[in-house]
């Protein structure tokens, strides 16, 4: 049976966007998940797990309820990860399946040089990218997204005095409007912003530059500001 | 250097906010920057994307997948035969 593929998905994250898809600096799969440099972030989204090490030590020796065990563990974190990426429930749950099945066939390369968590959750981002790539996304380039556009671009009369976002984003407001960033923007802040990698692990996953994952990420920010002020408006007029 | 022009007092706001994505990523605290002294817009503006860069880290894994991906997982497992983990992992 197909992995992939099981389910007919929607197509909605990324439809013809006309900015801030990514592919034509296209995505890179690595042969596996690479040990990702240590970052404090990661450390501090990744604490040790009780029991996690004797249920990685018994997977690894093909030990079934160990494995079931694991993915009790980090089923969320890597569901949310592929959510938050993806922003499709039917693809998300699709891309988790996949990354614990190649996590079921690939926990003997453990090395065990970073936190399992920090390793498992780049072999689901790998996951992800590979998707994006194999379904042959829009073909728009990260470096057009560098242009301004009416859009996206630094806007002049920004931060009217009426409407300061501080103190008034709640998370589901927040992860609302995440949802609704065009899907390249969304990639790059989920990555730094939410997950906490640097911009030369990033440029390193999507084939890009640092500088571009820079601006990329800054322009997130500034649409998500745009979004959040938006909803903000329609709030007080209603 | 777009850091270093970004200093200068005399700066518009196209200017300083041209200068963002390098003044956010040198880490350094730009709260006293001359340009944001003067234009509240820009400092409303600044104000504000650190408080989303602040509030997305704050967010936390809170959504379960269904249970029949678990189910899938161990259908594709049955149905796949792979090779045990640890013997796979040392090809």
């Amino acid at each position: 049976m197909s992995l992939t593929a099981q389910k007919a998905t929607n197509s909605r994250a990324f439809g013809a966007s006309s900015h801030g898809t990514i592919t034509k600096e296209r995505f890179v799969l690595m042969a596996g998940p690479t040990q990702p440099r240590p970052a404090n972030q990661h450390l501090r989204r990744n604490p040790p797990i009780a029991g996690e090490q004797e249920a990685i030590d018994k997977a690894r020796e093909g030990d079934g309820r160990a494995f079931e065990t694991l993915y009790a563990m980090h089923k969320r974190r890597v569901y949310s990860l592929c959510l938050r990426m993806l922003g499709n429930v039917a693809e998300a749950e699709d891309l988790t399946q996949e990354a614990f099945l190649q996590l079921y066939r690939k926990i003997g390369t453990f090395r065990g040089d970073s936190a399992f968590s920090t390793w498992l959750h780049r072999l689901a981002v790998n996951v992800v990218l590979m998707h994006l790539r194999r379904k042959g996304l829009p073909q728009v380039s990260l470096e057009e997204t560098l242009e301004p556009s009416q859009d996206d671009g630094p806007r002049k009369d920004i931060g009217a005095r009426d409407l300061t976002l501080s103190g008034s984003i709640d998370r589901v407001t927040l992860e609302r409007a995440i949802e609704n960033l065009p899907p390249g923007y969304r990639l790059v802040f989920v990555l730094h912003d939410v997950e906490g990698y640097e911009h030369n692990e990033i440029a390193e996953m999507l084939d890009c530059s640092i500088g571009n994952s820079k601006s990329q990420l800054h322009k997130a920010r500034m649409k998500l500001r745009d979004l959040l002020r938006t909803g903000q408006r329609k709030e007080q007029i209603a | 250097m777009i850091v270093m022009r970004a200093m200068d007092k005399t700066m518009t706001c196209a200017e300083f906010q041209d200068a963002l994505p390098e003044l956010f990523e040198s880490q350094s605290d730009f709260s006293g920057h001359e340009h944001l002294k003067t234009c509240e817009n820009c400092a409303a503006l600044v104000r504000d994307l650190e408080y989303i860069a602040s509030q997305a880290r704050l967010l936390l894994p809170i959504h379960d997948p269904s249970p029949a991906v678990w189910d899938h997982i161990q259908q594709a497992i049955r149905q796949d035969k792979p090779e045990p983990p640890a013997t796979a992992a040392r090809k």
